[in-house]
């Protein structure tokens, strides 16, 4: 113990013979925070940018579904909307799973971890895969003629990605789950030497 | 010192959540020891603020990506590690040493025992040791890094921090028991 105070002591005094100068360490932090909050804001910019566009895209392919003479057209500008929101809406429930499997992931395992990862890596790259797949039927299926093939292409299409949206928060709630039993056995952990302790006592 | 591993973890945490009052105190924590580490590296002043602050903003952009919080120190200490030598080996002045010639000496059996008061001294000792040399002697001065963990840092082989650590502290070693004497 007196070792390691002793090393602590020895790096603290070696430190403050080359300290950084306190104006221009306040300087810097100054100019950091701001580069930071730039930083910041700029990221919030591009992600409300995005959805911004991203709703306004979904919004003009509805406008335009209204628009139109053709019936198939119609029909496949009303799938192109709710491709669009339902997919945008997917991406976001990602991004609350990812949060939850990222707590989780810090008390697991090295080999559980990895585990988590591929899998979350397969899941991806098959959400990846649906919205490009879909993607591309919904492109054909601009040129069908009869209505009822429109139709069916549209439900197969949204099927998909109706798919993912349950899926993600499932999954959510699993890792919650994972979550709160960790949580539990943490407290039973804590619990029981007290309880040893009480038991000795008495 | 365990106390303040976990207050680091859990400030790291806390930068996770992209909590800006942790992040300023994350800062205050460990500008100064890494002021120092830099300028062992780097010395010119200006250059070393400039590296700090990229090393800042690469923390802050990938903080979220670090597992294990506790890892913390290391992850930050190759990070500037790295954004110096980058900088070094835009002025050509990175000399990678290699350790052929001195990978047989690397048992570590050069114990150092420095008290405090000799702080000054070692730290004028330092600016005497070759960079690669200084670069480890400093890691392992003032974070108490262990071999596994400098290699991690620094991007090399464990024999290869080995090898350097031995030839520093032997060097230290040599002037320290000199100045003993007088």
């Amino acid at each position: 113990m007196s070792e390691t105070n002793s090393k602590k002591e020895f790096a603290e005094n070696l430190i403050a013979q080359d300290p950084p100068p306190a104006d221009k360490q306040q300087r810097h932090k100054e100019a950091l925070l701001k580069k930071i909050e730039h930083r910041m804001c700029l990221q919030k910019a591009v992600i409300i940018a995005i959805y911004t566009l991203l709703f306004l895209a979904a919004f003009g392919a509805f406008m335009l579904r209204e628009h139109t003479d053709n019936v198939v057209h119609s029909i496949c500008w009303g799938t192109v909307s709710l491709h669009i929101l339902l997919w945008s809406l997917v991406y976001i429930l990602r991004g609350i799973c990812m949060e939850m499997e990222g707590l989780i992931e810090k008390r697991l395992g090295n080999d559980e971890r990895r585990r988590h990862k591929a899998e979350n890596l397969f899941i991806t790259i098959v959400a990846i895969m649906a919205f490009v797949f879909s993607s591309f039927l919904l492109y054909r299926s601009f040129s069908l003629t009869n209505a009822l093939k429109a139709v069916q292409t549209a439900v197969s299409i949204l099927w998909a990605t109706i798919f993912f949206l349950i899926f993600y928060p499932f999954r959510t709630a699993t890792l919650i789950g994972m979550l709160w039993f960790e949580y539990k056995k943490m407290e039973l952990n804590i619990t029981k030497p007290e309880e040893q302790n009480s038991k000795r006592q008495a | 010192m365990e106390q303040d591993k976990l207050s680091n973890a859990i400030l790291v945490l806390s930068c996770q959540k992209r909590d800006e009052p942790a992040f300023r105190e994350l800062v205050n924590r460990w500008e100064p020891r890494l002021y120092y580490y830099l300028r062992r590296i780097v010395e010119n002043e200006n250059d070393v603020w400039d590296v700090l602050q990229e090393t800042w903003l690469a923390v802050f952009q990938n903080i979220r990506k670090l597992q294990d919080p506790l890892k913390f120190p290391t992850w930050l200490y190759r990070i500037s590690h790295n954004k110096a030598v980058n900088l070094l080996r835009k002025e050509n002045r990175y000399a990678q040493i290699t350790t052929e010639q001195i990978a047989n000496h690397y048992e570590n059996n050069t114990t150092i025992s420095v008290v405090k008061e000799q702080a000054e001294l070692v730290h004028k000792l330092l600016g005497k040791l070759k960079l690669a040399h200084r670069e480890i002697i400093t890691l392992y001065f003032i974070e108490g890094f262990s071999i596994n963990e400098m290699a991690q840092i620094i991007g090399a082989s464990e024999g290869t921090v080995k090898s350097r650590l031995y030839y520093a502290k032997h060097k230290l070693h040599e002037v320290l028991k000199g100045a003993n004497h007088v």
